[in-house]
């Protein structure tokens, strides 16, 4: 019998609040939403390692913005730094949220640039969202007004989540994606493939699709399959 | 916003990727009008990557949605009257729409907390406040980033204001002053500059380092300076060090300002780091126990944003969790910080910067040397290990070659007698802690 083909439908998961996985990272969780929400901090130093869903939540706040009609705008400086024209205008915005803000650091152009935005957005009372691989304080900023005013605001630490959260984090995005994983299945992940979060996210949906084409449900044993036959690939 | 253009976000948001939707997509206006609907970008940039990059679905999709009857335009620009942006026009009337002064008002003499540090500047701020274009002319003060220099700046506004609520005053940051006159030049409007910012009570112009190397807008500025001295209006400037050691600003303007009053600000002591925390706190309706004020005091010595920063940590996990702020609950908020601090701040590297500074060996702070030329730097890097880390007047004794805690502590003793008689001693101790704490 020939093998059912899934429908090709790239699931396309926005990024929210709902759909991320706080574990430990409530308290940032509530924050990020206070803040958005115009009852809590005006600035947010996010950081930590990455994999752990600092994008996913700088975007979410976006998105939380967007339904309380305030305008907003995200920007990843992790693949090249831009012309910095791209802050002029910004400060208009009551949220921007920049991502990966570490790489700015010793690029002189740059410093100056987002010094100037920052004072300008601050003065206007709108609300600035940074995140980081490595805390405010360890940033290799060379302008040192600029250094001082990135601890200003409040900053957190998003935590590596433990085993036990990351196995809750995988039947919570499995939830997400419309099935259903077994504690077993993922304990059985986390101790045979990469434990970072993206590749566990990965891994999830090529099992889905494998699931769907098998037109089983995921097991430890049917894992062991899959896992083996994408090892032999 | 656009009923229609929502839609077409709807559905946009599902075709693009997240991280490009929110970088390109959201962030446009949308104003819907004659047979038309206008897309406004912040800047050139963000217009330009969209007409490359996602013009073709924008289009596609409002057409989809105004059944074709809508034509789509893009634009730089911002829907709201808000203040300037560098793509418009924009200097006196303008910027009063915004805020008239661009004064802080939550920064008051009230609410500055003095110390030995600054209340030399503090002072001086009043004196400028209560007699201005009298007494000292222009005030400039001067110290290193985030030690209060734009509070007292704002304050002597906010005071003026509150005698004379019709005084022109005007607060910008000196990167602000060229942008507004580079965009005076191109849009021929110089002349229109100049009355505004000579015509003005009080005018406080922060971070003049930023003027080094504009040599068009120190012209201006100039200019602008002996008029309003001229016309015994006053002018308030901070800097980041003393005018005279920036590189690239003209020398007169160096000698004008140096005609007032040059006061500093010094990086604060530890009861008035103290005091502004529980300041900072009591504005924030918090209490904080003094023994907290004086744990994150001696934990984070640096200057007042990262103190603040601190205390915004404890207050936010207080507020989470629904704890009782005390020093060990404080230990746990500011763990990450603090773990940070110690790597960063050690007796190694303190011992290494006190020995770079006074041009001597490593090696001479732990020897039984006691020719003055090395004791005295021995003190001051016993004493700031004692400030800047959280070791034991032991542990620092064998760290300096496996001396008695005693002598510890009576090297803190002396350097901080030292500190108040000697200015020499002051000085090499306050570079020193700014160069470790940063």
């Amino acid at each position: 019998m020939a093998e059912q083909l899934p429908l090709h439908f790239e699931f396309r998961a926005n990024q929210t609040f709902n759909n991320f996985f706080p574990g430990t990272n409530q308290e940032i969780v509530t924050h990020l939403q206070n803040c958005i929400a115009g009852v809590g901090e005006q600035q947010i130093f996010l950081w930590g390692k990455s994999g752990q869903g600092k994008s996913h939540l700088l975007q979410a706040c976006c998105r939380d913005a967007q339904s309380q009609n305030q305008r907003s705008f995200y920007f990843d400086f992790s693949a090249a730094l831009p012309d910095p024209i791209i802050l002029s205008g910004l400060d208009n915005y009551e949220l921007v949220c920049l991502d990966n803000i570490e790489k700015i650091a010793g690029n002189p152009e740059w410093e100056q640039a987002f010094f100037n935005f920052f004072n300008q957005h601050r003065d206007y009372s709108h609300k600035l969202i940074m995140s980081s691989s490595v805390a405010a304080i360890e940033i290799a900023i060379q302008l040192a007004d600029l250094k001082t005013r990135l601890n200003w605001g409040l900053s957190l630490k998003i935590q590596v989540l433990a085993d036990t959260d990351r196995i809750a984090a995988l039947i919570f995005k499995a939830d997400q994606l419309g099935f259903e994983i077994s504690p077993q299945v993922g304990n059985f992940l986390l101790t045979h493939s990469d434990r970072d979060l993206p590749s566990l996210w990965d891994l999830l949906e090529k099992l889905d699709r494998a699931s769907l084409v098998a037109k089983r449900k995921l097991t430890v044993p049917f894992l062991k399959q899959i896992l083996r036959e994408t090892n032999s690939c | 916003m656009s009923s229609i253009w929502n839609n077409c976000l709807s559905k946009l948001e599902n075709e693009i990727s997240d991280s490009d939707f929110s970088t390109w997509i959201r962030p446009l206006q949308a104003i819907e009008s004659n047979g038309q609907i206008k897309l406004l970008a912040p800047n050139r940039f963000v217009l330009d990557w969209v007409k490359e990059h996602h013009f073709a679905k924008i289009e596609e999709s409002i057409h989809e949605f105004s059944d074709g009857k809508l034509d789509l335009n893009l634009e730089i620009g911002s829907k709201k009257s808000m203040p300037p942006t560098t793509e418009k026009p924009v200097i006196a009337k303008e910027a009063k729409k915004a805020s008239p002064h661009f004064l802080n008002y939550a920064f008051t003499f009230d609410n500055f907390v003095e110390g030995k540090s600054n209340q030399l500047a503090k002072a001086a701020s009043i004196q400028v406040s209560e007699n201005i274009g009298k007494a000292y002319n222009p005030l400039l003060i001067y110290g290193s980033s985030g030690l209060g220099k734009t509070h007292l700046m704002h304050a002597v506004g906010n005071a003026v204001l509150q005698k004379k609520t019709s005084a022109i005053i005007v607060y910008l940051h000196s990167e602000k002053f060229v942008q507004d006159m580079v965009r005076a030049l191109q849009q021929n409007s110089i002349n229109t500059f100049k009355d505004y910012y000579r015509g003005v009570d009080v005018l406080l112009i922060d971070d003049i380092q930023f003027f080094a190397g504009k040599e068009r807008s120190q012209e201006e500025f100039f200019h602008t300076f002996n008029t309003l001295l001229e016309k015994k209006h006053q002018v308030v400037l901070t800097c980041d060090k003393y005018p005279k050691e920036i590189i690239g600003l003209e020398d007169r303007l160096k000698s004008r300002f140096g005609w007032g009053l040059p006061v500093s600000i010094e990086p604060p002591d530890m009861e008035t780091r103290a005091a502004i925390l529980m300041k900072k706190a009591a504005l924030a309706n918090v209490v904080l126990p003094q023994e907290v004020a004086f744990f994150i005091a001696k934990r984070i010595p640096s200057n007042v944003r990262d103190l603040e920063g601190a205390l915004r940590r404890v207050i936010a996990n207080a507020q989470f969790t629904g704890r009782e702020i005390t020093t060990e609950f404080t230990k746990e908020a500011l763990h990450d910080l603090i773990s940070l601090q110690d790597k960063l701040v050690n007796i190694d590297n303190i011992q290494k910067t006190v020995a770079e500074y006074f041009k001597i060996r490593v090696a001479d702070l732990s020897c039984k040397n006691r020719r003055q030329s090395i004791t005295r730097p021995r003190q001051i890097a016993m004493c700031l290990a004692r400030e800047l880390t959280s070791h034991s007047f032991p542990e620092i004794g064998d760290a300096f070659g496996g001396r008695d805690h005693t002598t510890v502590m009576n090297a803190c003793k002396r350097i901080n007698e030292l500190k108040e008689a000697d200015n020499k001693v002051a000085e090499d101790y306050s570079n020193l802690l700014r160069t470790l704490s940063h």
